[in-house]
């Protein structure tokens, strides 16, 4: 009473004093601990709940809490050793079964203890931060049971031996399994994982180490592959029959590194029968199962990927550098399509389309089909032979898909400019001819390079079919303005080919024959008449005409020749014998090209129209030729070829790599003005650079030639050498 | 007697008869009385015989109905502590603090109680507990109330002064103090007051003396951050991880950021950022700064040093983190609001003109307690100088009602927890508690 003030007056609370019943504590949980017991012998019929509840309150009311709790633990883990003893005492089989039945019992138990604990587990429990009271009775489970010493060991060994004889074979208790490791996983993950997971995945790896060293040393690839995949489906299946579904990823990933990462190297080199056999004999179905399973793998896949890059590109090396198959370029190029074709097969089928496979393998076509520098020249006869007697027989779809394909081999090339050249030539030669198929073809392939390399590529062979079509208009305006008068004068047909879109050789000119010469000098004062400013000139060594020609023996043929071998014959109109040298007078024909038409003439079998002496094969200046007056054939009209060279000659084939040379050399100088018009100043290395990006869709450019011409626009004042550094180069505007 | 109906049950509560379904009383859940009395693990009584239970009727009345409707509907002659020790008997008393009142609604509040404060000198601060308790820190200890206003034992870590309380959840408690020597960060149980862990500060390796300012945690509250400054320069901002209590980071000022002294963090979610606010009068000048503790960056910081003062002198006073995550409103010591935008950087103040809770009057020297700001369920709530709290809602933030209650002087703190808005009084010491009744049933 230290205070000063008075102290009002108030009423106390009536305090009970708590002495009611010295013996309250033991009463009440003499009752809880009877309940206990009965409960956990089956026996709780005749307790009722409410009044345990209410005794369990009213202790937890007045403050017994902790003495309640400890109780608890005591009398819980008494039973908890009951069951210890009789599942200890279980035998051989009957082990698991025994604990299975305590633990269920455990639980049922400790279900309707937490029923009547409730109001403890719910005031006392969260104040004094202990275990509630359900996890109580899992802990002691986990520590009296499940970790004992007698226990914790056999219940692991009994585990693992049943997943061990059902790895070979045998039929085991599933659902007794699968109720054990659940009350693993429900003792905590922890104590699955500690437990059982842990071992069992140890287990399994030993295991998968000794049975794939003993496969790998007896099985061929796919075998190997078919049994591991069986295992691991085995194992997928067991983890989603009885174990935590978290389980599946490790035991997976053990198996894959058992099997197949420790052995990956050796099963992909295995002789006749790994990768490269599966990928030379078309095995989709192993390598389906190998690219599957090989998923798993880190770097399993970027192995298969280089083991097949490095097949493709050495078996398409042998094939582009074997001079034997340089002979005939169309198979060359068939056989590189249906290289293509095949590997395109395996990776849809096998390979899941997958876009890397996909990117490996057009590196490596792209890699050996630059190998060989021809392969442009041949990609353009393999479509010159496509399109001139494909169609004879294969429908346009035939030959669209062909042409696609050819595309694709076409995207591989690294030097196109060369292609559109040897293409345009090919071109020429199909359309002035008139061999050319089938139009709708051509033009399809000519959108096909348009929509590749864009409309510059492809300007100058459209231009070719435009020629054609107006052509064919002027020479009927020709004929409309001069009727043919005489039956005798030759009818011709003039194509007129604009300066710059067709390829054109040096003109050489010869020696018409006067008939003819006097129809063209009139179709000429035709065509001058009509177009202003224009110059024609004739390009004699690419016209062919038709001749009648009645032989001495009396046969009647009409023979298709070349302008040139038409040259040579006309003058046998007047002459019975002609030397070499009397011939090439008259014609003005160049040497080479005369050569060529007059063994075309006199030294092909069935065709030889005219007859030389002597019968050599080569053609001297004193050799003279005779209108073979026994030629016969069965045909009326009978085609003259001319000894041509598909193929081109050596010399020709420097001639037109020296072009192609002499045509990149503006555009190389184009792109380094347009980027130095761009950055201004640029070192050397960023300006090859940028130019190969720029130049890379048509070809690509060498950095030597690159650098020549970079002096040389220094020459002509378009850059000039910084003062400084002298690696830098300035742009003049 | 004829047997019941199916599904029908008799209980018998302290000799009065209820006759309800199982249904009814199993939606009190199988962690109940109730529902385990029913449960068939236990037995049955015949069919003849009831449930009985030796308890008070008049206030299992009470329940049933509550379990039956929903409501809580409480007679005059029920006091509402027996109901709630009834409710504690039969495991409802979760379902009776739901049915108490609503979710938060700043338009719809009403005074649910005034609780006066015994402690001498003012109360510093109010905080929530996320079940609808609060604890209020008055000097040197930490008052703890639970949801139903009743006074627990108090907080204190030996009697020290305290800078900051938070909840970590609704039974742990955490209290930063100060003194000369130092002061700490300690958990304590809510329920008890026993003192759990002590947080430790190390750097280097040395354990290090350090006096805690303002605490928060990260979303999960699985991180715990707390501004402190050291002796020898160590100023940050410390993290501790919640489930361990060690160490997890320390985040040291950078230049120009008054972080050590931060009086408010505050976590944002949508950044994963915290944001520290350092504010006039505690510092010269008013700073904003969000952390970034993964890639331990200044992810956006503002402050108005070097604003020209402008004649009235106007500081930043108080700063809360908007819920939308990209904005952070502020408020000045006559009450206007003001927003910063966390997208763009190096941008002032956007001030509201017509957000002036009030006509300008000259604020006394003496009178320390500047405006405070919380935000809930997208409305802004502002503790004012007249000693009201404005609620303003929508994307505008428009005025939408003034919150006036007992006469215990100026709002010196709020708090929003658990449904509830706390506001601490300055000079009564006083407290008050704002809450959402249930929606009329017509």
């Amino acid at each position: 009473m230290s205070s000063q003030k008075k102290r009002p007056a108030r009423i106390e609370p009536f305090r009970h004093k708590v002495e009611t019943d010295p013996k309250f504590f033991e009463k009440s949980w003499k009752k809880l601990h009877d309940a206990i017991r009965e409960i956990y012998n089956h026996n709780a019929s005749g307790l009722s709940f409410e009044e345990l509840y209410r005794t369990a309150y009213n202790m937890v009311l007045y403050k017994h809490g902790p003495a309640l709790y400890e109780n608890l633990i005591q009398t819980m883990t008494e039973h908890l050793q009951e069951m210890r003893r009789s599942i200890e005492a279980a035998q051989g089989g009957l082990f698991l079964e025994e604990l299975q039945r305590k633990w269920d019992d455990h639980n049922k138990a400790l279900q309707m203890i937490r029923d009547v604990l409730m109001y403890m587990d719910r005031t006392y429990i969260p104040s004094s931060k202990k275990t509630a009271v359900f996890d109580l009775g899992l802990e002691l489970w986990r520590d009296t049971i499940v970790r004992s010493a007698k226990i914790h060991g056999r219940l692991l060994d009994t585990l693992l031996d049943l997943i061990h004889s059902e790895r070979m074979g045998d039929v085991i208790n599933r659902s007794l399994m699968r109720s054990t490791t659940k009350m693993l996983m429900d003792l905590g993950s922890s104590v699955y994982q500690d437990d059982f997971e842990r071992p069992f995945l140890e287990v399994s790896a030993s295991f998968y180490s000794g049975e794939s060293q003993q496969f790998i040393e007896c099985c061929a690839c796919g075998e190997y592959l078919k049994k591991a995949q069986r295992r691991l489906d085995e194992e997928a299946e067991r983890v989603s029959q009885y174990m935590d579904a978290k389980t599946d990823e490790k035991i997976t990933a053990v198996v894959v590194k058992e099997t197949l990462t420790n052995h990956m190297q050796r099963l992909f080199l295995m002789e006749n029968s790994g990768l490269v056999s599966m990928l030379v004999e078309d095995k989709y179905e192993d390598l389906t199962m190998m690219y599957n399973l090989f998923r798993r793998v880190p770097d399993g896949h970027s192995t298969i990927k280089s083991i097949m890059t490095s097949h493709v590109k050495e078996t398409g090396k042998s094939l582009v550098t074997d001079p034997e198959r340089m002979k005939d370029p169309v198979d060359f190029v068939q056989r590189l399509l249906n290289e293509k074709d095949k590997y395109d097969n395996i990776i849809s089928t096998s390979f899941a389309n997958d876009k890397g496979f996909q990117n490996a393998l057009n590196s490596s076509f792209e890699y050996f089909i630059n190998l060989n520098n021809r392969s442009p020249e041949f990609i353009s006869l393999y479509v010159d032979d496509k399109l001139r007697k494909g169609m004879k027989d294969a429908n346009e779809e035939d030959v669209e898909t062909v042409l696609d394909k050819v595309m694709m081999l076409f995207r591989y090339l690294q030097e196109k400019d060369l292609f559109e050249k040897y293409y345009k030539q090919h071109l020429a030669k199909r359309l002035l001819s008139g061999r050319a198929a089938s139009d709708d073809s051509e033009r399809s392939m000519l959108v096909k390079l348009k929509t590749e390399c864009g409309y510059q590529f492809t300007s100058k062979l459209e231009g070719m079919f435009t020629d054609l079509k107006t052509s064919q208009d002027t020479t009927q305006g020709f004929y409309a303005a001069n009727p043919s008068d005489t039956g005798d004068a030759p009818l011709i047909s003039v194509q007129i080919l604009t300066t710059g879109s067709w390829p054109t050789q040096p003109c050489s000119t010869c020696n018409l024959p006067p008939e003819v010469l006097a129809v063209s000098e009139k179709f000429r004062a035709y065509y001058l008449g009509t177009h202003n400013g224009r110059r024609l000139t004739w390009q004699t060594n690419m016209g062919s005409a038709d001749i009648k020609v009645t032989f001495g023996n009396g046969s009647k043929h009409e023979l298709n020749v070349s302008t040139y071998q038409m040259c040579v014959l006309m003058l046998f109109n007047t002459a019975d014998c002609l030397t070499y040298r009397d011939i090439e007078q008259a014609t003005a024909i160049p040497p080479v090209d005369l050569k060529r038409c007059l063994q075309s003439l006199a030294l092909v079998k069935g065709k030889n129209v005219l007859r030389k002496e002597p019968m050599s094969r080569d053609i001297s200046a004193d050799d003279s030729f005779y209108v073979n007056d026994k030629f016969t054939s069965k045909l009326f009209k009978v085609k003259i070829g001319t000894v041509a060279v598909q193929k081109e000659s050596e010399p020709e084939k420097m001639e037109t790599r020296h072009r192609v040379e002499e045509d990149r050399k503006p555009q190389i100088e184009a792109a380094i003005v347009r980027i130095m018009k761009a950055r201004r100043v640029l070192d050397h290395n960023s300006i090859v650079t940028e130019v190969t990006k720029q130049l890379q869709p048509r070809f690509l450019p060498n950095p030597v030639v690159i650098k020549k011409r970079i002096e040389s626009l220094i020459e002509r004042e378009f850059l000039e050498r910084d003062k400084v550094d002298r690696k830098m180069y300035r742009y003049l505007a | 007697m004829c047997t019941p109906a199916a599904g029908r049950v008799r209980l018998n509560v302290g000799g009065r008869v209820f006759e309800t379904t199982a249904d009814t009383l199993a939606s009190a859940g199988r962690d109940t009385m109730l529902g385990a009395m029913l449960d068939a693990s236990w037995n049955v009584p015949a069919t003849t015989s009831e449930y009985f239970i030796d308890r008070d009727p008049a206030c299992f009345a009470v329940l049933l109905d509550l379990l039956r409707t929903g409501g809580l509907h409480l007679p005059p002659h029920v006091p509402e502590a027996a109901l709630c020790r009834e409710a504690l008997y039969y495991g409802l008393l979760d379902r009776v603090r739901a049915a108490r009142w609503a979710d938060l609604d700043g338009d719809r509040l009403r005074l649910a109680a005034s609780v006066p404060g015994r402690a001498p000198g003012d109360g510093a601060a109010v905080r929530a507990a996320p079940d609808g308790g609060c604890c209020v820190a008055h000097g040197a200890a930490v008052r703890v109330y639970n949801w139903m206003l009743q006074e627990r034992r108090p907080v204190h870590l030996a009697h020290k002064p305290v800078n900051d309380a938070a909840y970590l959840d609704a039974a742990t408690l955490l209290v930063a103090t100060r003194d000369s020597s130092g002061g700490g960060v300690a958990a304590f149980s809510a329920l008890t007051g026993d003192l759990r862990h002590r947080y430790l500060l190390t750097h280097d390796r040395q354990p290090r003396p350090f006096t805690p300012g303002a605490l928060a945690f990260d979303n999960h509250h699985s991180t715990i951050f707390a501004s402190c400054k050291g002796r020898l320069n160590e100023y940050g901002v410390a993290a501790w991880d919640a489930a361990t209590g060690e160490q997890a980071d320390f985040f040291y000022e950078p230049p120009a950021c008054a972080l050590g002294d931060a009086d408010a963090l505050q976590w944002l979610h949508g950044t994963g950022t915290l944001m520290a606010a350092t504010m006039f009068p505690r510092a010269d000048s008013s700073f904003v700064t969000l952390l970034d503790f993964r890639c331990r960056t200044v992810a956006w910081s503002w402050s108005d040093v070097g604003t020209p003062a402008s004649l009235e002198d106007k500081h930043a006073v108080h700063a809360v983190a908007m819920e939308d995550g990209w904005s952070v409103c502020v408020v000045n010591q006559y009450d206007d609001l003001g927003f910063l935008d966390l997208r763009s950087n190096a941008r002032g103040v956007r001030w509201r003109s017509g957000s002036k809770l009030t006509g300008r009057k000259k604020v006394c020297a003496e009178e320390t307690c500047y405006p405070k700001l919380a935000t809930h369920g997208g409305q802004l709530f502002a503790s004012t100088t007249t000693g009201a709290i404005s609620v303003f809602s929508g994307p505008d933030h428009a005025l939408t009602s003034t919150l006036r209650a007992s006469d215990g002087g100026v709002v010196c703190d709020l708090s929003i927890g658990g449904d509830r808005l706390f506001a601490l009084h300055n000079e009564e010491n006083v407290f008050d508690v704002w809450e959402t009744p249930p929606l009329p049933i017509i």
